[in-house]
């Protein structure tokens, strides 16, 4: 059906971005533009989800759309990801670009992704926020992507005929089931065409990820680009498959031969016809930080003494105002405390309307309270708390603990103290031992 | 009437970002389904949305154990020790 819509003539429709305002979304973004080397930026991954299979992804590792395959990163909370930012941004003021590209699909994790998002341009309202996503699920979150502000969007589309499709994608999830063969391929490109279209629309800049696959859709190249410049589409990126077997994707173990690099530059080449190339992608692991080319060591990041000593700011439910004796339900406000390595610090209490009426189970359909206004909390004391808020409030970063309950509120603080400073060695040996095992792939695609 | 994680979890969330009923939890073991909340969705006619996202095989069980996306069902990718199984 889509198809039938993109031979109406339509033209390309480039003129809706103002020139300027384009030239400065590019101008600053290392993967949209090669002048922007200078700028640096940082992939959080936040998003472990995904709605569809690729047979070039191995789901125990990270999304190989955007990323090198190999490595599993290190999940964050969109509360812990804003700090990260925050880290790398003392350290690398350069960091002018904050991606999400998974280790899934960050739309397929739409509260992660949107909170992370949101926590970020609190932090940096300059900073450009992007994300990278198979598409499926563009349209439905587009005008919550407008409303914090993503502006580059990337998307990796590889074929826009579902005959080809169906060799790459296995199963999709959409409405509700996983389809299979030639119908999954087809709900995934239309989604596809549907979220590219209306993203361009509205003003953002899109750069389309093409894997090229030998046998499978490099034949389909130049139509493909053909179709993504009419569309207006910014930029284009074909990138080499890999299928090393050790990864354990379905190509890897089937044999799938990878592209040499003459049949890549013979697509760039065709494709260059229609399509803006882009020959300075570097596919970056989802939690890739820095300059392209010379990524930051994370690890050594984290290990260095951060300017702002690191910090946890705490909400107690406390019915006494001496013990953690409150139900997260009956709480109409929370104490609240800082603290640092060094020190205790309180708080103005923060007033909160009652969550319900903390009945054992605390049911979904009375949790219409907006926990959003807790997040700017890393974590929270209760007596009890029922499921539902306590994985909403874990949703949003926020980390719940009702071990203290019925204990003395300044006990439970310098025990989180303390725990805090020993975690602060221990996650260096842990971020030390990761990168040993880091050997992804290391392959460069130009 | 419940349906159960196993081992083969990988912890990828995307069962707990689909479940209508928020009973997938993480606890400290891996992730489980919390059986009071799990009515195995049956008012959907596409079945269990777990079981429809989850990109592992033998990850998610039903009440007798039985995988719902079984060996070689979604990755494709042939079965050796599958085959033996059925030839047995
Ligand atoms: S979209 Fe990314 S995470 Fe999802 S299957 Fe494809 S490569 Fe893997
Ligand atoms: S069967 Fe349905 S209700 Fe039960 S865990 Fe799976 S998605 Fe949730
Ligand atoms: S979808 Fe499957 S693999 Fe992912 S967390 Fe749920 S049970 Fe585990």
């Amino acid at each position: 059906m889509k198809l039938d819509k993109m031979t109406d003539g339509k033209q390309p429709d480039s003129s809706q971005l103002k020139a300027d305002t384009q030239a400065a979304l590019v101008a600053t973004h290392p993967c949209f533009s090669k002048e922007g080397h200078q700028y640096a930026r940082i992939h959080l991954p936040v998003a472990p989800a995904c709605n569809i299979q690729c047979n070039y992804c191995n789901r125990k590792f990270d999304c190989s759309n955007e990323t090198r395959p190999g490595v599993v990163s290190k999940l964050l909370s969109p509360a812990m990801a804003a700090r990260r930012f925050v880290k790398v941004k003392q350290h690398v003021p350069e960091t002018k670009v904050v991606g999400i590209a998974g280790p899934g699909d960050p739309l397929a994790n739409p509260k992660a992704t949107i909170a992370s998002l949101k926590a970020i341009a609190a932090a940096d309202p300059d900073v450009h926020l992007c994300i990278s996503t198979n598409g499926l699920a563009l349209i439905e979150h587009l005008d919550k992507l407008l409303e914090v502000g993503v502006k580059h969007l990337t998307i990796t589309i590889n074929c826009i005929d579902a005959e080809i499709g169906k060799n790459i994608y296995p199963w999709v999830y959409f409405n509700q089931q996983r389809l299979r063969g030639r119908a999954a391929a087809q709900a995934l490109i239309d989604q596809q065409l549907l979220g590219l279209e209306a993203a361009i629309n509205a003003g953002m800049l899109v750069k389309v990820n093409t894997v090229l696959i030998p046998g499978i859709n490099d034949h389909h190249i130049e139509s493909l680009a053909i179709e993504l410049g009419r569309y207006g589409a910014f930029i284009h990126n074909i990138m080499p498959l890999i299928s090393d077997p050790a990864h354990g994707t379905y190509f890897g173990l089937m044999g799938q031969r990878e592209p040499s690099s003459e049949m890549l530059g013979a697509a760039r080449e065709k494709a260059g016809q229609s399509m803006q190339q882009m020959t300075h992608c570097q596919q970056c692991r989802a939690d890739a930080v820095g300059k392209l080319g010379q990524d930051i060591d994370i690890n050594s990041l984290e290990n260095v003494e951060p300017a702002l000593p690191p910090h946890i700011r705490v909400a107690v439910a406390s019915k006494s105002n001496l013990l953690v004796d409150q139900h997260f339900g009956y709480a109409t406000e929370f104490q609240h405390y800082l603290i640092t390595e060094n020190s205790i610090q309180a708080e103005a209490n923060f007033s909160w309307q009652q969550y319900c009426g903390g009945d054992e189970q605390c049911n979904d359909d009375k949790a219409n309270r907006d926990l959003n206004q807790l997040a700017h909390f890393d974590l929270l004391l209760c007596s009890r708390i029922g499921l539902a808020p306590r994985q909403e409030l874990e949703d949003l970063g926020l980390q719940v603990d009702t071990h203290y309950a019925l204990r003395d509120i300044s006990d439970a603080l310098r025990q989180i103290q303390q725990q805090m400073q020993s975690e602060q060695s221990n996650q260096h040996h842990l971020l030390v031992a990761n990168a040993a095992n880091a050997g992804c792939g290391g392959k460069e695609c130009s | 009437m419940a349906l159960s994680i196993t081992q083969a979890c990988i912890g990828c969330f995307a069962c707990k970002e689909v479940c209508p009923k928020n009973a997938v939890t993480v606890a400290e073991q891996g992730f489980m389904i919390v059986e009071h909340r799990c009515d195995e969705c049956r008012s959907n006619t596409n079945g269990p949305q777990c079981g429809q996202i989850c990109p592992v095989e033998t990850a998610i069980t039903d009440n007798q154990g039985r995988a719902l996306n079984p060996p070689g069902s979604l990755s494709g990718i042939p079965q050796k020790s599958h085959v033996i199984a059925m030839t047995k």
